[in-house]
């Protein structure tokens, strides 16, 4: 007779099922909702910064799928952005237009890219493409007239004129399709694809996935949505400047992956709020601030291994003693 | 032909520069296949704490070097025990850790230095002039002293008892603890010559360039291209890949002014790494 409380029965597994996507809609009601109460410029700033980082740090986390760790992400944002910024100065596009077109030509930057470093394998993966991030930068230094070199790019059409709602409500859209779309991608075949050539790549080539086209299938999708990123700053911020997508962009961005969880898309969405929220609360501390996010990085690394998604489970299992998807480290 | 030669001596003074601070680095990968990301705010900090003997406590530049390079071995003891061996293997965490050390002593050094600009008194005054060159002693004194550790600590490895025991950790964990190597004390001793390196090279270029919270970025980005064109396994690898780098650093921004030097140079690495991505004189290594 015990044992009938292990398998729930069909009415109560129906109804735990929608539970997960019903908070997650009110959560994103809650969200849109949010300006009507605390409409400060500022506060709408610092969550548009959040949604833009959000595109970058879940693509980022999508190209990581694959197998691949790319650290270049804030060039390929530069990428997007500065061609957003030319198209929209220099060719005097709507920002309607630049930003998808600036978008694909950044993905197809990256699968450009992708091609020669899509047979190195993962520490040389990830220096090749630091050095392609450092490079680009420089290229964006040595610019001149084209993109303003070390004093920044100015002239770019604004979206929306007056305050920041319209754009609060434009950049939280793109970040929700964005999430959307990568989610699809994930767990669509593809995406099973690379999780595949992620475990094991001879195995995954002996089934007949081609594992160079799906590599560069992968920086490409992520490209894209840093590209879309970067474009959206844009046209968001109006002045763009080498210094934002440098090295230290991409560790940040690297840093939200891994802070929230690169397990799953929610890591890097919960990783971009807390690293950009938590030091805005600690704003007083003005020099001081970078020690709460070295705090929160230390926290992370040494209590919560995989990341602030799985505080659940670590919750979960404090309390019961289970050891349920602990990590089994195996001698070498 | 004056530019040719100022650019030869130029070029060897830089590679020299660079080799001397990527000779740390360079330690650590190899021997522990660790990449010390922190290795950039290392090197700055011992530039800082040689500083504040030589000016704080009147010390001679040489005993303050002696002793920079002494706490900042001990603080790579600290560093290897807490922040390095929980998570050897783990790449992804050993980036967090370092990315957290390196914030941590950047703000700590920018509270107390603030917008300051200070350099360490030079260590060796004067200038040689032999012909149509002049090279400053201090030049020459870091050019020698960058010399000396490569060779001492090509010796060392090769040769010394500790040196061969941290080459056969390098080459299988398990198995050389299963021949008696006590493997963590050899990490620390590896630590700690790692982050003695660093803390010379901050010293001696304190005083060639000036002190910043922020040098060690640019720097770790030279060094990173040099260890990784030289590759896992050797060490004197970079030797060559020092000369190589300043070569490209001496000469292009003489025929290419500004900023596009900078872009050439990283296009020429980036082909260099694809042509063989494990380092010209190394083999491949899983981390």
């Amino acid at each position: 007779m015990s044992d009938t409380n292990l398998i729930p029965s069909e009415p109560e597994k129906s109804q735990r099922k929608w539970i997960k996507p019903a908070l997650l809609a009110g959560l994103v009601v809650i969200i849109a909702l949010l300006p009507l109460l605390l409409s400060s410029p500022y506060f709408l700033h610092i969550m548009i910064l959040t949604f833009i980082y959000i595109v970058a740090a879940v693509s980022l986390r999508t190209i990581t799928i694959s197998g691949q760790f790319p650290l270049a992400h804030g060039a390929f944002m530069g990428i997007g952005a500065y061609l957003a910024g030319m198209a929209s100065r220099f060719l005097n596009w709507s920002p309607w237009l630049t930003i998808p077109s600036a978008a694909l030509v950044t993905m197809g930057i990256g699968m450009l890219i992708g091609y020669p470093f899509a047979r190195l394998r993962t520490l040389y993966y990830a220096m090749g493409s630091l050095f392609f991030g450092i490079g680009v930068v420089y290229i964006i230094q040595a610019g001149g007239a084209w993109t303003g070199g070390y004093s920044g790019f100015t002239g770019i059409q604004p979206m929306f004129g007056g305050s920041k709602m319209a754009y609060y409500y434009f950049f939280l859209g793109l970040a929700l399709v964005s999430i959307i779309a990568l989610y699809r991608f994930e767990f669509s075949r593809i995406g099973i694809n690379l999780k595949a050539i992620a475990q094991s790549y001879l195995v995954a080539s002996s089934v007949g996935i081609n594992e160079g086209w799906y590599r560069i299938l992968a920086v490409g999708v992520g490209c894209f949505f840093a590209g879309l990123a970067g474009a959206g700053y844009a046209h968001y911020n109006m002045v763009l400047s080498p210094g934002s997508f440098n090295f230290m962009a991409t560790l940040w961005l690297v840093m939200y992956v891994l802070i929230g969880g690169i397990g799953s898309i929610a890591g890097p969405i919960i990783g971009t709020f807390i690293l950009i929220l938590i030091p805005e609360f600690f704003r007083d501390l003005k020099m001081y601030s970078p020690y709460i996010s070295a705090a929160i990085l230390i926290i992370i690394v040494y209590l919560m291994p995989q990341g602030l998604v799985s505080l659940p489970k670590l919750v979960r299992s404090w309390f019961t003693g289970s050891r349920k998807g602990e990590r089994v480290t195996h001698a070498d | 032909m004056e530019l040719a030669v100022a650019t030869v001596v130029n070029w060897l003074i830089i590679s020299s520069m660079y080799i001397l601070t990527a000779l740390g680095f360079a330690f650590l990968f190899n021997m522990l296949r660790i990449l010390n990301f922190a290795h950039g705010a290392i090197y700055m900090i011992g530039g800082y704490i040689c500083y504040i003997f030589i000016i704080g406590m009147g010390f001679n530049n040489w005993v303050a070097l002696v002793l920079a390079t002494l706490i900042v071995a001990a603080f790579g003891v600290f560093l290897e025990r807490f922040c390095f061996r929980p998570f050897v293997g783990d790449f992804n965490r050993t980036v967090m850790i370092c990315i957290a050390i390196v914030v941590i002593l950047q703000t700590t050094v920018n509270i107390m230095v603030g917008e300051k600009t200070m350099a360490i008194p030079p260590f060796a005054e004067g200038v040689l002039r032999a012909g149509p060159i002049s090279v400053s002693y201090e030049r020459i004194v870091t050019f020698a002293i960058g010399a000396a550790l490569l060779v001492i600590i090509l010796w060392f490895v090769n040769r010394t008892k500790w040196g061969q025991q941290m080459q056969a950790i390098s080459q299988h964990r398990i198995g050389a603890a299963l021949q008696g190597i006590n493997v963590y004390r050899i990490s620390s001793i590896a630590f700690a010559l790692g982050c003695a390196l660093a803390a010379v090279a901050g010293c001696l270029m304190g005083a060639y360039l000036r002190l910043s919270p922020f040098m060690g970025d640019l720097m770790l980005v030279k060094v990173l291209i040099i260890v990784m064109l030289a590759g896992a396994g050797s060490l004197g690898g970079i030797l060559i890949t020092g000369l190589v780098l300043g070569a490209l650093n001496a000469a292009l921004p003489v025929l290419i002014p500004g900023a596009a030097s900078d872009a050439v140079i990283i296009t020429v690495i980036i082909v260099l790494l694809l042509i063989r991505p494990m380092g010209f004189f190394g083999y491949e290594v899983e981390l």
